[in-house]
This record gives C-alpha cells, structure tokens and sequence, in this order.
C-alpha cells in the first residue's frame, strides 16, 4: 500500500490541472529528422504552418528538431534493455552476506510472480566478485570486459518499480505506468526534441533474434500521441526499416520516374488548393521516402567498420556477434543522430531472456556471456570517439531477482521489484560512482530509494528536458512522463 | 481484503478516533521541550519538511507544527499523543509492510526512529506551537463549492431550442443550419463560400456516409440527373445504405476503445467481441434513436424490454484492457472501474470525471466524491475474467430459443448416455476381475477437474479472478494435491459432479491445512478458511436429491506443512473418503488407474478400447457447449451491489467516506432512488437508473455531446473541438446556438440520427466549395465561423477500403468474426510469439472493409496504424492526421500496395481493353471520381511508355506501374 505506488497516485498537494493549453499535433512532418514543415518553408514550398485533422488547430511538425529546454548534456540514448530481470546480486551488487547463508532458509519478504512471501531459502551468488578500476567497485565474474568500464559508469542499486510481473513492470519501465495505454520514453525524447536525420527514425528500437518482448508494440508504443513518435523496429541485417526495400522488379531510376509523375500530378492538384499545406507536405514526404530507401542501409551497412572495431565489439565469436552487431549499429545510429536507441537483450519467453526462474547459473552465464563484450565494447568504442560525453547509456531490466529461491530446489529466482540494479555512463553521468543501497541481502532498496519515474526523470534532464515541464496535453490535462507527482532527476550521479 | 494487514487498520483508525485535545504551551515540560529542540525539531527539518513543510505539502501534510501534525493529511491525524504504535507517522519511518514508507529514498536510521516514536509517547510536546494547524497549499483543504458561476457554464445549462435567425435575403438559407452559420458569419464581414461542385459534393457525401468512394457510374448518374430533388436523395440512398452503420460504426467504437484483446503480455483475445462491432453497425443502419442506443449500453440486461441485441451492447463493459495478473490486485479492480468511469463519462457526457479519481477535480465542479457516487453505479458489475459465465451468455438467435434448449437436452442426454456406457464397463470389470468395493468401486465424483494456483493468502481468495497456472482432470474422481507444482503459496480449485445414490441427509466432513471450503448444489455445505493445521475436522448437512449434483472445493495452502482430508457419509453408506488418501498412506489404486493398467488384459482389447473411446467422448461433450456461440456482456453476481467508498487519494487500500450512487452535483439532478430489485432480478438495478438519467432529454450534455459528434464527422471538427471534455476547461463551441438547436432538434427527432445527418448535409454550410479565399482567410484562418467547408484526409480505413474499391476487389460481406489480413513478418517478430494471435484468412476474406479486421491491441495493421488509428486503450475522440515519410514507404513498396496495384491493373484490363489511353482514363476515373483532363492522360500514357521504353518493362508491368502512382495520388487521398 505504498502510497507513490499505487496507479492512482495523485497528492492532493500536487496540481494535476494543465498549466498551458497543449494544442494537439496533428500534422506535418514524419519521424525523419529535418521535420517537413521545417525542410519545406526552407525551399519555400509553403509558408506557414500546418493544419490539424480538426482542419482548425495550426501547429508544428511534430518531429522538427527543437531546441531542448535548458543545455543538454546527451544528444542520444542507448537504453540496453536486459529484458527479463537480471539478478542485482550476481552482478553488480554485491552482498558478501549472502554467500554464508546459502542453502538457508530465513526470513525475508519477497513479492514476485509467486506471490508473497515471509521465507526462503537463501540462494548464493553462484559468481565471484572482484574490485575494478580506479574506484574498486566490485563485479561478478559474469562481467570481465564490462567491468573494465566501471569507471565510466554511474550504478543505481537501489532502484524500485511498482509490480514484479512482467507485463506490468515492461510497461512501467518503458512509459512510467503499469497500465496499458501511454507513450514510452522513447518516444518523449522524440517529441521533445524531434530528430536530426531526415533518413532514420529519431527512436529505433532493435530486436532480440528469439522474438520481441511481452506485450510486443505496447513497449514502444506512442501511446495517445500521434504514432510518428512512436519506436520504429530496425532490423540489424537485411533491409532494416519495413518497406524501405523497392519491389524486386522496380529499380531506383523507374521508382524515380514513378516518383516525378506523381509529383507532378500532385502539384496540379496542388494548385487548385494552394493554402492546404498538409497537401505539400505530403509531396514532400515522398522525396523524403526516396532519400531515406538511399541512405538509412549505409548506417547498418557494418563493412566499413574496421576489423579491430568489430572485433572489440565481438563480431569475431559466435556467442557475441548478434548483441555485439546491435551494439555496433547502435553507436552508428546515434552517431548520425538518432535520437533514441533501444535494444533487447533477450526476448521471447522464459530462459530466451533474463527470467531466471529454474537454472540462474545456466541462464545468466548465457545472457552474461552474449552481451558482456559488446556492451564493454560500445562504451570504448564510444569513447574513444568522443561520442560518450553525448551519449547516455542506460542498462537494466524491468526488475531484479530475490535473493531466496523460487522452488523447493534448484537456484532459479523469482521476480524482486522491492530493490534492484541499473547503471547509466555516458552523457554527463559521472563514472566510478554507485548510488543507493539494497539490504544486507539484497531483498530491498534502504537507502537513496529510486523508483522508475527518477531514471526516467534523469534520462529527460541529461537530454535538456525538465521533466517537471514535458508535458503533453490529453483527456483534459497535461500528461507527464514522470506522472503528475512529478520526480526529480537523480542528481548523485551527475557530473 | 486477505491482503490488509493491521496496519491499513491502523492508518484507518486514527480517523475514527476523536481528536485528543492537546497540550498548549503552557503543558508543555521543560524536559519535553529540551527533548524536541535537541533531538525532534532538527530531524524534522532535515528529514520531512521539504515535502512537508510550508513549501510542499504531500499528501495533503505538514509536519512544521504540532497542529499541523495532529491535524495530518489525506489519510487522517499523523500522530496519537502518546501512542506510537498507533500513529500513522511512526507507522511509515518504521516503514511497516503494506504502509506509507517514508522518508521515500530511504529508511531512517534506527535511532531518530526510536527518538520520533518516543516523543510521540511522551505526548509530542511542542513548545510554542499552537494546536491550529496551518493552512495547507492550493484548494483541497477548503470546501469543495459548487458556484453559481459553475452551474451557468454552457454545457451545464438546460438545452432551449433558440429561435434560428431571420435573414431577408434567404438565397443562403436552406434550413436553420445556415442561419445560425450565417448571423456569425455576417459578424465577422464574411460571406459563406459558393456551393461546391456537384461532382465534389457527390465525392464529399458519399465518403462521409459511407466510407467509400462513388462508382464512376454513381458519379455519372448523378451528374445527369436534373431534378431539383437530386442530391436529397443522393443522401436518402446514402443514409440507407448499410455501408452507412460500417462508417459511422468506426467512428463510435474510436469512442468506446473498441478492441478485441486485453493487452498486456498475453494480450489474449475476449471471446465474441465481434458481436458487439455488429450490434453498432447494425443499431446505426436501423437508426434506432440514440437514447435507446444508450440505456442499451449501459444497461441493457436491466430492461425490462432486453433482448439479444440489449444484451450484446453491454459487452461495452468488457472491452477495456485487462491485467490477467497484476501487482495489486484490489487496486486493479479499481482502475478497471475507473475505465468505466472514465469511458462512460466522457463518451456519454462529455466530461472527464474520471479526473476526480484522487482529488476533487481540478478543473471542473466535480467532487472526488462525484466520481466515487458514479463508481458505485458500476461497484456490482462483475469483475471480467476474459470468459466464462460472468462475461459471456449463450448467443440464441431470436426465436430460435426452443430449438436452443432442445440442444441443451440432447446434449446432456447424450452425456448420459456415454456414462452409462461407461458404467456398465466399469462394472463388468470389477466383476470379472474381482476387485473389491475399494479398489474398484466407481467413485463417487465424476468429471473431476483441478486448477492450480500460485500466489499467498491469508483466506481463500476469488479464485475466479485469478489466473490459473495450470488446469487438467482426475479421472479417479477423489480430491488429491498432487498435481501441485510445489509444496506452499499454492490454492486448487476442484470441481466436478457428485453422485448422490438415493435421495437424503448426507454429512460432509472436511479438514485441511490450510483454508478450504466445500460447496454441494452450489451452496458452501463446509466453510474452513484460514490459516491453520489438520486436526480440527468441521462438518456440515446438507438435504440432496438422488441425480447428478455439482461439487466444489476450493483449498490454499500458505506455508508449512499441508494436507486435506474429504469425506461424507448419507443413507445406506458410513463415511467414505472423497479426497486421495496421503501419498504415504496410498497402497490401491483408484479405477480408472486399475482400468488403465488392467484394462485390455481384464475386458478384453475391444471392449478396453471401446472403453477408452467412450472416455474420450465424454472428455469432449463435456467441454461441448449445447449453444456454441456466446455474447460478450456485463453480469452482476446478485442483487445487493457491495458499498462504495471514497477511496483517499485514489487508493483502494485506503477507503474513506461510504457513498451512495449519485449524479454529477452540479447538474443538480437530485439524488436518485434506485428501485427494489424484482426478486427474479439478477442485477442490482442500478446501471438501468444511470442509463435512465443520462438518456433523459433532460440531461443538458447527453444531447449536446452526441448532437457535436455528428457534427464533427461531417465537418471534420466538431462545433466544440473537445468532443470529450465539455466542461470548464474545454473548448467552447464556436456556435453554441447552432449546438443547442441541433441538440434539441435531435431529441425532437425522437432521438434518430439520420434526420440530422439529413439536416446538416442538405445545408448550404454543408455544401460550399473548400477553395480558398483570400479575404475570408486573412480574417479567419483557422475557418471558425464555417466561411468554408474544409478539405480532410481519409482515414486510414478509408484509404485502405478505397483501395479495395477502387480495384474491384472489395468484399462487402457484413459481419461475423474479425479477419486476418496479412501482416509482414517482420512486423510479427515484435511479438514475443511471433504470429501469436493473428489467424490466416483466405485472401476474399482479407479484401473485406477494415472494420471488420480483427482489433489486437498489440499488434495493429501496419497499414492502418501508419494512418492514425484510433489509440485502442482509452476513448479516443479526434483522429490524428499525420504526414509521414513512412506513410510513403508503405504506398511505394509494401508488398500490400503492390498486390493491389497488380489487381487495379487487371481490373483495367478487363474493363477498359488492353488501349493504354483507356486504361488510364479507367484509373482516373476510379481514384478521383472525375474525367480526367487531357493533360493527365498524356501524363499516364508517357509514364507507361517511358516505362516499357527506357526502363524495360513489360507493358503490363508499365502498367502496374502507373496504377501504383493512380493510389498514391493527393486526389485519392483528400476529400475536397
């Protein structure tokens, strides 16, 4: 009954009425950087603004680059999603206790998909630890190339979400609500700052090969706002965004051709309704789909990437080469300015991810062991490049793990959203340093308590949104990421 | 609640409890005020008043006097002078489960908890500081007032019909309509635009009826047809067409949240849901008056005039999204009646009640306590389950109710049948095996069925509301835990059929550890909930007749050590185990495990065969309904709906002031009675009251709401341009006159739709040109006053049916199941199943109108959703219109643009002959409803040579591609 949790949180201190009337975007441009109206007025293809579906509201294009609210520290962010819930204690959050007590049953209150529970028997970390880096910090062996990062890398141990259910706490982490309905971080950032390459989307997400996440599109849905803020799936090899491959028979000369008959067509049309700019934005959008079939293959085009590159994001080994190549992608999307990356580790179902319910050694040594290199190797690779002090990157799952046992045998762990792990580097997060605490055994957060709605408050912050301010008006009010309590960015780990 | 521990006790408490008169100044001990200045007050600051103090005050909280604290937010007094344990402020920094937690970061160290806690029990002494508490910020802590300034807001007022104006000149006036577009026009110095083209009006009222486009045959005859009278019954066709209901359905189940899964991680399909998409499309062919529509939503199994079309409109009540296992669960319970709240409020009224959910309404006149009265109308609708008895009732096509229980009938006659068969068996076995009445007794439970369930209780929960994890039989027909998948935090729920072997008294005896119930006939016979261990057996009577009764036992299991024991004993019989024995204690097999072994061997192969085959049989006719089609729909489960409370803050843990059903305060309805229930009743009568008072033409917003809709999907925008929100802060209508006459003529019309459709279309307002006009556009460029007609993007069914249509290959078949159109691949890899959910359907089947594909909240047609559907979740008033790049992709590559591109070719080859110059007019023609112009048709004709010439194609590959570019037009896809 912990009262920030429940769905209807509203104090009655807080103001949930709008401070500023919010006018729907209905029209203009698409998800591509350089929004239409923008590209348009500058070739003087119509001055002006552009009209709503209620034919009366004039507003913007949606996705023309804004300028944030105050200095940014990010331009992008990767959001590695570790889809499943990884065990905090078996990776960055070390608790010495629970060695001893392995095989104990104590009491411990725990709340996953077994419900409630008083007792159970303690689980050991099944990895050592080892101090890192400059600032010491202790990581399980699941992570050697990783935890040559530390020192670039802000850790939230005490992080809190509302449910232990997946459905519930994917939603959650992704829009800040357990309920089905609105639209996710990404997709803020999209419609905060629009996007600057008119040939990729500003939020992509990419996919685990075993499948998507549960609940699929809810995950990067735009909820109640017009779905060109929505997350755009990219694929990491073949044609990478749905329908941007010309039909076989069709070759970019006659699509070409095609493209000027319309346009010519179009104008004429065009003519007989000279004030209706939503009809040149149409024509323009064409140009634009013509542009982007051009150029968005090159950015997942990985030959021009050199051999060590690829080697350090471990593309030379079986185990690493599909998490290794998204991560690769990932650093040539934000590199070309999009806005908003996000990347499944794991999908599907059961051990296809992180949900480490019956073998925790089998299925972390798994997941670990795909993503270890690649992640260490996008955060030097960014580095290097002088792209990590734009980049932010953000690692985590929907929950954590409990410390006990979920079955009578066995070293599975049921779900745990009283206290767990993510870690932030990159993009003004100060490295080497850990923030929060969980208890002795890592059942809960105690100190420094963070829930959901402060990473994504941070996230918002780095990216020069006021989070308190992002607003977007809809069914009577201005609707916030962060929800009408509002949060505060974790200011510990800033630089 | 098994889930509210003493503490919610606790936080409740402090309310009830009468305020202890406090310690001034002068109480106050030296040694207490030493205390508090050293220890007390900087913990205070340090610790609490940046959320708590003067700045903000969380939770309606300040902790910067001692008033103040007495005093307490939301959820009553903070402290109890001198008892700790029972304040609610050491309660949350000792951060007790199921409480407040605070500080929120963080626990506070042990000792500043055992400093706050022991100056609470010294009786927070406070020196200096008054009992008064301050005032808190913003309005919540005055009195919630309901103004005369609110009651005279637009909406509020009743609906008078006002008088149109008089205009001499009558040339713009074709009904009031006009009149009242005209006296603001002629305000504002503009002149209404000239009429547009017939050829345009035709395009115009036939998308907006219809959602199709016109044939050029329907253009033609039009054009043609001299009589004055022509385009009225252009419109009267129109109206009559049943494609009608299949466009102005769409726009109505935008509003309701229309959609056929439940989201979340299964995102499972509702059962029938289709049937409820018909009833729209059907209720609006036949015009039936909107008050009805209404009381048929809401209420539709409380009418005394119910039938299977009332019964199928309330699955409205079901098509919300659904949580199958959420974190909370009372709290779950809450927000899907918040749905209902929200979704009736806004959709019926026109207001957003579902605001005062946690709080007194920010912006509109209405109480948290309003919102709560208008819960309690929905507080006995069943929670939805996703099937099963209390969301579906037995689908019986009018007049055909005889023949549907005769089916009933013969279904269980044949399952009779089978069991004696089976009997009969069963007993040839026994005796030919000699096995005794223990080992081979026919049990005395048959159809024995088992759900497990995961989770940990105090007492038995609703199993019903809960998702199983595993379901299956016990053919040896006893109760057993053995199919539990561990050994605590586990619930079974059995049932299955009791043979009674003569008519009378029978005892039942039951022990368990832990809580279990056993229930005969439908009726608990033995109660034995809790937390306990075996050894303490209780029993109950219970009068049964010879036959077949049902039986149902529910059992849960917390934590150490489990066990459960059934017996009973009755006429001619001592008592006789209905439950497994331990395992321990388990030597003989039951029958069907003696059978299975023995069976071939004993009966011979033929007979264990037939044996076998019967088994099954019975297996399948049970799960064999006698009616095999079901309506979605709303079911209460008795007459006496539970008490509503105010829920503090919105949380259903925290209940505050009990609430009786109630209207929106400030429409100064008064409070309504709802009537006794009939002793046939099962519903507690209160939705048909809601329904009666929203569907009254007294009600100054139903009218006036649904009178904008119409409005709206003509002009594109509606007079008020928040469809939903007709309260303070929404948008006031730009001719609030025309509103109210065309509110009050609707309720003149007996409530049907179609004469006002027929109204507003036969205007002048209706019909201008959508050109544009210098003049009139620099003094209103957002065309408020109506100057002009504006120009709109098909939606994105239209786009996708225009399509079909205009290559021929449109299926018109109305209703029945959602069809599955194909979705690419690589869409479906975003599922975590992918593929899971969407079916195949035959390729006529996917050529039908969009609003008959099936409506999967997590995996949407790309197609459709690139054009701006609807947000399934929640109502959705106003479709976006967006333009984006994407949008082109899809047109130029997808696989579905291509294919039907191939099939507009085919048409114009088949219809137009194989000259080009006919084929492109046929093109033309097909996608902008107009001769095309010399010019566009030399422009088609080079662009299929250029084609077959500099880039190779095949002439019917050039002439793909042309039809390509014909649906990719601006022309095709905006209306003038």
């Amino acid at each position: 009954m912990t009262q920030s949790q429940s769905g209807g949180e509203r104090p009655a201190g807080s103001f949930c009425g709008r401070t500023r009337r919010e006018f729907l975007w209905q029209a203009g441009g698409g998800f591509t950087g350089l929004g239409l109206v923008d590209l348009l007025s500058r070739d003087r293809f119509f001055g002006g603004t552009a009209r709503a579906a209620d034919a009366v509201t004039r507003s913007a294009n949606p996705l023309a680059p804004k300028l944030p609210q105050f200095a940014a520290k990010a331009k992008s962010v990767i959001f590695l999603f570790m889809y499943g819930g990884p065990s905090h204690m078996d990776t960055f959050d070390y608790k010495p206790k629970l060695y001893e007590l392995d095989g104990k049953t104590i009491a411990v209150k725990t709340f996953g998909r077994g419900g409630k529970k008083n007792e159970g028997r303690v689980v050991g970390p099944k990895w050592k630890f080892k101090p890192y880096g400059q600032c010491g910090k202790m990581v399980s062996d699941l992570f050697p190339n990783l935890a040559t990062c530390v020192d670039d890398i802000a850790f939230l141990h005490s992080m809190t979400a509302d449910s232990p259910i997946h459905g519930s706490a994917m939603l959650q982490m992704n829009t800040g609500k357990i309920l089905s309905g609105s639209p996710c971080l990404g997709a803020w950032a999209n419609y905060g700052l629009g996007s600057e390459n008119e040939n990729l989307p500003g939020f992509v997400v990419m996919l685990d090969p075993t499948g998507g996440p549960i609940s699929g599109a809810k995950n990067w849905s735009s909820g109640y706002m017009p779905a060109s803020y929505q997350g755009t799936i990219l694929r990491s090899a073949g044609v990478p965004v749905l329908d941007l491959k010309r039909p076989e028979a069709m070759s970019e000369e006659a699509q070409r051709r095609l493209i000027d008959t319309l346009n010519a067509y179009n104008a004429d049309h065009h003519a007989t309704r000279p004030d209706n700019s939503n009809l040149a934005a149409r024509i323009a959008s064409y140009e634009m789909a013509f542009s982007m079939q051009r150029h968005a293959p090159e950015a997942v085009d990985l030959a021009s990437e050199s051999p060590e590159t690829q080697s350090l994001y471990g593309l030379d080994e079986d185990k690493t080469r599909d998490f290794g190549r998204r991560c690769l992608l990932a650093r040539r999307l934000v590199e070309r300015g999009v806005r908003f990356v996000q990347l499944y580790a794991g999908g599907a179902h059961n051990d296809s991810n992180w949900d480490a319910h019956g073998d925790l050694e089998q299925n972390h040594t798994y997941h670990a062991g795909r993503t270890d290199k690649p992640i260490a190797g996008l955060l030097k690779d960014l580095k290097r490049r002088g792209l990590l002090d734009e980049t932010l990157v953000v690692w985590g799952g929907e929950f954590g793990r409990q410390p006990t046992a979920e079955y009578a045998k066995g070293t599975g762990r049921d779900h745990n959203a009283y206290g767990f792990t993510m870690w932030m580097a990159g993009g003004g997060i100060k490295g080497g340093v850990s923030v929060g605490e969980t208890d002795e055994i890592g059942g809960a957060a105690i100190s420094d308590r963070f829930h959901v709605k402060h990473l994504h408050a941070t996230v918002l912050h780095q990216l020069g949104l006021d989070p308190e301010r992002l607003s977007y008006f809809y069914n009577g009010l201005d609707q916030k990421l962060v929800g009408v309590e509002g949060a505060e960015p974790i200011k510990q780990i800033m630089a | 609640m098994p889930r509210i521990g003493t503490t919610t006790l606790l936080l409740l408490l402090p309310v009830l409890m009468p305020r202890i008169g406090a310690a001034d100044d002068s109480a106050v001990s030296a040694e207490g005020a030493r205390f508090f200045e050293a220890k007390v007050r900087p913990l205070l600051v340090d610790q609490c008043l940046k959320c708590h103090g003067p700045e903000k005050q969380k939770g309606g909280l300040r902790l910067d006097s001692r008033g103040g604290i007495l005093t307490g937010g939301d959820t009553g007094p903070a402290i109890v002078p001198g008892k700790p344990d029972e304040s609610l402020l050491v309660a949350a920094i000792r951060q007790v489960e199921d409480g407040p937690k605070m500080p929120p970061s963080k626990k506070l160290p042990s000792n500043q908890i055992d400093t706050l806690a022991e100056w609470v029990k010294m009786g927070a002494p406070w020196p200096g500081s008054k009992d008064v508490a301050p005032a808190t910020g913003g309005t919540r802590k005055g009195e919630f007032k309901i103004t005369d300034k609110d009651r005279q807001h637009w909406a509020f007022r009743p609906i008078k019909r006002p008088d149109a104006p008089k205009f001499t000149d009558q040339a713009d006036v074709v009904n009031p309509i006009d009149a009242f577009v005209l006296s603001g026009l002629v305000a504002k110095g503009l002149r209404p635009n000239p009429p547009a083209t017939r050829q345009e009006l035709i395009r115009r009222a036939t998308y907006d009826l219809t959602g199709l486009p016109p044939t050029p045959q329907d253009v033609d005859a039009f054009l043609a047809d001299a009589s004055p009278k022509a385009y009225e019954e252009l419109i009267d066709r129109l109206l009559a067409s049943p494609r009608y209901g299949e466009k102005w359905g769409r726009h109505w189940l935008d509003l309701v949240r229309f959609a056929e899964t439940n989201s979340y991680e299964r995102d499972s399909a509702k059962p029938s849901a289709w049937r409820y998409r018909d009833y729209v499309i059907r209720s609006l062919n036949a015009d039936k008056p909107y008050d009805r529509f209404v009381r048929e939503h809401l209420a539709g199994d409380e009418l005394a005039d119910r039938d299977v079309e009332s019964i199928t409109a309330t699955g409205f009540f079901r098509l919300g999204i659904w949580d199958d296992e959420p974190s909370d669960r009372e709290q779950a319970q809450f927000d899907a009646l918040d749905d209902l709240v929200a979704t009736t409020s806004q959709v019926f009224l026109g207001m957003t009640v579902d605001c005062a959910r946690c709080h007194d309404h920010k912006l509109d006149p209405i109480a948290q306590k309003d919102y709560y009265r208008l819960v309690s109308f929905f507080r006995n609708v069943t929670p939805y389950r996703n099937g099963g008895p209390t969301d579906e009732v037995p689908f019986i096509e009018p007049g055909h109710e005889k023949e549907a229980a005769e089916q009933t009938m013969a279904l269980e006659q044949r399952r009779e049948q089978i069991r004696k068969s089976i009997t009969g068996l069963e007993s040839e076995f026994r005796k030919r095996n000699g096995s005794d009445e223990s080992e081979g007794r026919r049990p005395d439970i048959e159809e024995l069925r088992y759900r497990f369930y995961r989770d940990t209780w105090e007492r038995l929960p609703d199993f019903a509301a809960i998702k199983f994890e595993e379901a299956g039989e016990l053919p040896g027909g006893l109760f057993d835990l053995a199919k539990r998948s561990r050994d605590d935090a586990f619930g079974f729920v059995f049932e299955g059929v009791l043979l009674v072997p003569k008519s009378g008294e029978y005892r039942f005896h039951l022990d368990s550890d832990d809580g279990s119930r056993l229930s005969v006939g439908g009726k608990p016979v033995v109660v034995h909930d809790g937390i306990h261990g075996e050894g303490n057996e209780q029993t109950g009577t219970v009068r049964l007749s010879e036959g077949r009764v049902p039986i149902r036992l529910e059992y849960f299991q917390r934590g150490n050590g489990l066990g459960l024991s059934v017996a009973w004993s009755g006429p001619g019989f001592d008592r006789r185990a209905l439950s497994a024995p331990h395992r321990s204690q388990r030597t003989k097999a039951d029958l069907s495990e003696v059978i299975r072994k023995d069976g071939a061997r004993v009966l011979g192969a033929e007979r264990f065969e037939r044996y076998q085959v019967l088994r099954k049989q019975l297996r399948e006719l049970t799960d064999q309904k006698a009616v095999p089609g079901s309506i979605l729909a709303v079911s209460e489960p008795g007459r006496v709906a539970p008490d509503t409370f105010v829920l503090i803050r919105g949380n259903a843990h925290i209940p505050g002031d009990k609430v009786e059903p109630g209207f929106l305060q400030v429409l100064g309805a008064p409070d309504p009675k709802i009537p006794a229930p009939s002793d046939e009743a099962k519903t507690s009568g209160r939705r048909r009251v809601l329904a009666d008072w929203i569907a009254s033409p007294e009600n100054p917003l139903t009218a006036r709401v649904i009178a904008n809709r119409i409005f709206q999907h003509h002009f594109g925008r509606g007079l008020v341009r928040s469809p939903n929100n007709f309260g303070l802060q929404g948008d006031a209508p730009t001719h609030p006159e025309l509103l109210d006459w065309l509110a009050s003529e609707l309720i003149a019309q007996g409530w049907h739709m179609k004469p006002l459709h027929r109204l507003i279309m036969t205007s002048n307002a209706y019909r201008m040109s959508s050109r544009a006009n210098p003049e009139a556009q620099a003094k209103d460029p957002t065309n408020d006053s109506l100057w002009r007609f504006d120009m709109r993007r098909l939606t994105a069914e239209e786009i996708r049916d225009s399509i079909l249509a205009a290559n021929g290959t449109l299926n018109l078949k109305m209703y029945g199941p959602g069809v599955y159109p194909e979705i690419p691949a690589e869409v479906m890899a975003g599922q975590s199943v992918p593929g899971q959910g969407w079916g195949k359907s035959p390729p006529e089947e996917q050529a039908r109108r969009s609003i008959y594909v099936h409506v999967k909240r997590s995996l949407l047609l790309p197609m459709l959703e690139s054009f701006d559907l609807a947000e399934t979740d929640r109502p959705s008033p106003v479709r976006f219109s967006t333009t984006q790049p994407t949008q082109s992709l899809a047109m130029l590559n997808s696989t579905f643009l291509n294919a039907q591109a191939s099939l507009l070719a085919d048409r114009l080859r088949r219809e137009a002959g194989d000259e080009p110059r006919a084929q492109v007019r046929l093109a033309l023609r097909l996608v902008t409803g107009r001769e095309p112009t010399e010019g566009e048709l030399a422009r088609g004709l080079d662009l299929i040579a250029t084609m077959t010439s500099r880039e190779m194609m095949k002439p019917e590959a050039a002439l793909r591609a042309f039809c390509l570019i014909a649906l990719n037009l601006n022309e095709f896809l905006y209306l003038n």
